[in-house]
């Protein structure tokens, strides 16, 4: 064998087994999830569950009150991307499509981009007393605000890419022939950001679903606890039934998971703001 | 966009309203707030503690991600196995914070956790390690969740930025004789330069706000030895409840983290917005 194939041979080997021991531990989550709880405590421990079981899933969801926690995610969630998505393409359309001076629209768009860098804790100590002041302590209409808000960083930057890749003649050819702006924005334009709208939406989407510090300082009961929530709470129990913390923690990283892996393409380019293009 | 502002200025100002005041009275004390930042240890201890875990995480995440690109883009040629890897290796990076302190805790758990049955099979220790328990061990399991989910970030930008080499450049200089070594030093490592920076400031300021698997894992403990700024923050404003001590607090992060985006990021920006 020559020298270039051998040393293929190796490298290729070497990035399996890496490969192998990074996802171990996300493959250990789901594993555990699926074993009844003797098998648990089992020495050693079984690579693959002997008697695999969904009875740790449907314990939290049904016994647990996951299931609330659930909605109440997938609510705070959708209503978060729906209202980041508006927003976004407020600011992101003019920017791109309206004649505004270039020191405004650099201005505006990197003040949207220092956002990604402000710590979140610097904001919830205010926004705790201002929302117990409004009444909205432990409502998801808190949480949504603040979803929005910090999910505008990547959403306007991912509109504002992917209005610069639509060419500015089919809207302007609309224009010429008469159609109002509204009219070349929503009939001519808008179809053809759908992949694009969707892609932030993904994004937006998973953002919200992981969010943590907000939910865990801004919310107390299961009326508006999200799903992290539950599992931190779980995870920090003085006695873990560890197979049902793991079922949690598998509902809460399949949901991202799936997106990802649904919208790939997109996620990519959009985690780095676009400064990466995906080749593959 | 006058609501998205007030949203986010109104409550930086707001937190130095607070600051200025005592919270349970609403008496106005001055700067007493800062100045007894500068008198409290456990501020600093919390202020070192993020030192050391922003600086080991950095270093660790460049260097493997960066190690990653590199075997990646030399040994994988195909274009379906590279999206595999890809996908793969953002498993980690799209799993919630709480999910990965989850996995960790089943990892690092005393005679249940894999980590400890694994080591003790092999022969290298001889009784349980209680991983969380102890001050160095609890900052390397906290440390081992940050890399394992953000080192993808670091390959992913590097792995990207290594296709971006324009390829008739990799040839002319293998045909000059470079090898691998000088061939990444000289021809590759320019290219990615201006990445590397971009993952530099995306990282630091990640990690300086560090607070959701920290929190799951370890609370701070042992004692407050993974007590990071945010989770101390936490502690005098909603366990305390001194909310004017933990405004005074976070405006010293705000000041870190803009002083760090002013910095590094003013060459970002030009890069993105380029």
């Amino acid at each position: 064998m020559s020298r270039v194939g051998l040393w293929r041979m190796v490298t290729g080997a070497v990035l399996a087994v890496l490969t192998a021991v990074y996802l171990f531990p996300f493959y250990w989550m789901v594993v555990t999830a699926l074993k009844p709880l003797p098998e648990f405590y089992r020495f050693p421990p079984t690579l693959l569950p002997l008697d695999a079981t969904v009875a740790a899933f449907r314990s939290v969801m049904l016994q647990r009150g996951f299931l609330v926690l659930l909605r109440n995610s997938l609510a705070a969630c959708l209503a978060a991307v729906g209202a980041a998505l508006v927003v976004a393409m407020l600011i992101a359309y003019p920017v791109t499509r309206l004649p505004v001076s270039p020191a405004f629209r650099r201005g505006l768009l990197n003040w949207i981009l220092s956002l990604r860098f402000l710590p979140p804790i610097v904001v919830v100590i205010p926004f705790f007393d201002i929302v117990r002041r409004l009444g909205l302590y432990d409502s998801l209409g808190a949480l949504v605000l603040l979803y929005t808000v910090f999910s505008l960083p990547f959403a306007t930057w991912m509109l504002r890419g992917f209005l610069l890749e639509v060419p500015m003649e089919i809207e302007e050819a609309a224009l010429v022939d008469g159609a109002t702006r509204w009219y070349a924005f929503f009939v001519v334009l808008l179809p053809q950001l759908a992949p694009a709208l969707l892609a932030t939406a993904v994004i937006t989407f998973a953002l919200a679903w992981s969010e943590f510090m907000f939910a865990f300082i801004l919310t107390a009961t299961p009326r508006s606890q999200t799903f992290p929530i539950g599992v931190a709470s779980l995870v920090t129990q003085f006695e873990i039934i560890w197979n049902e913390m793991a079922a949690v923690g598998t509902i809460a990283a399949v949901v991202p998971i799936l997106l990802l892996v649904f919208a790939r393409r997109y996620v990519i380019g959009a985690l780095t703001f676009g400064a990466v293009r995906e080749k593959a | 966009m006058a609501l998205l502002a007030a949203l986010v200025v109104y409550p930086l100002l707001y937190n130095v309203g607070l600051s200025l005041r005592n919270y349970r009275t609403g008496e106005f004390v001055g700067l007493h707030n800062f100045a007894r930042a500068l008198e409290d240890p456990q501020f600093f201890a919390s202020l070192r503690a993020t030192g050391v875990y922003v600086s080991a995480a950095l270093a660790t995440e460049l260097t493997l991600g960066l190690a990653l690109a590199l075997l990646v883009h030399r040994t994988i040629h195909s274009g379906w196995a590279r999206a595999l890897v890809y996908v793969l290796f953002l498993i980690p990076m799209v799993t919630p914070p709480v999910a990965a302190g989850v996995i960790a805790r089943l990892i690092y758990t005393p005679t249940y956790g894999i980590l400890n049955v694994l080591l003790l099979r092999l022969g290298a220790i001889s009784s349980d390690v209680l991983w969380l328990s102890e001050p160095a061990t609890a900052m390397f399991a906290v440390l081992s969740v940050d890399v394992w989910q953000w080192m993808p970030f670091v390959f992913l930008v590097c792995f990207a930025g290594l296709q971006a080499v324009p390829a008739d450049t990799v040839e002319a200089a293998r045909v000059d004789g470079a090898d691998g070594w000088r061939l990444f030093w000289h021809i590759e490592f320019p290219y990615l330069q201006s990445l590397l920076l971009l993952v530099l400031v995306f990282r630091f300021t990640d990690t300086f706000r560090v607070f959701d698997h920290v929190q799951v894992l370890t609370a701070g403990g042992p004692g407050a030895t993974t007590e990071f700024l945010s989770l101390y923050l936490y502690r005098v404003a909603f366990k305390f409840f001194n909310l004017s001590y933990a405004a005074a607090l976070s405006l010293f992060v705000l000041l870190v983290t803009s002083l760090a985006f002013a910095v590094l990021g003013r060459y970002l920006v030009r890069e993105v917005s380029a």
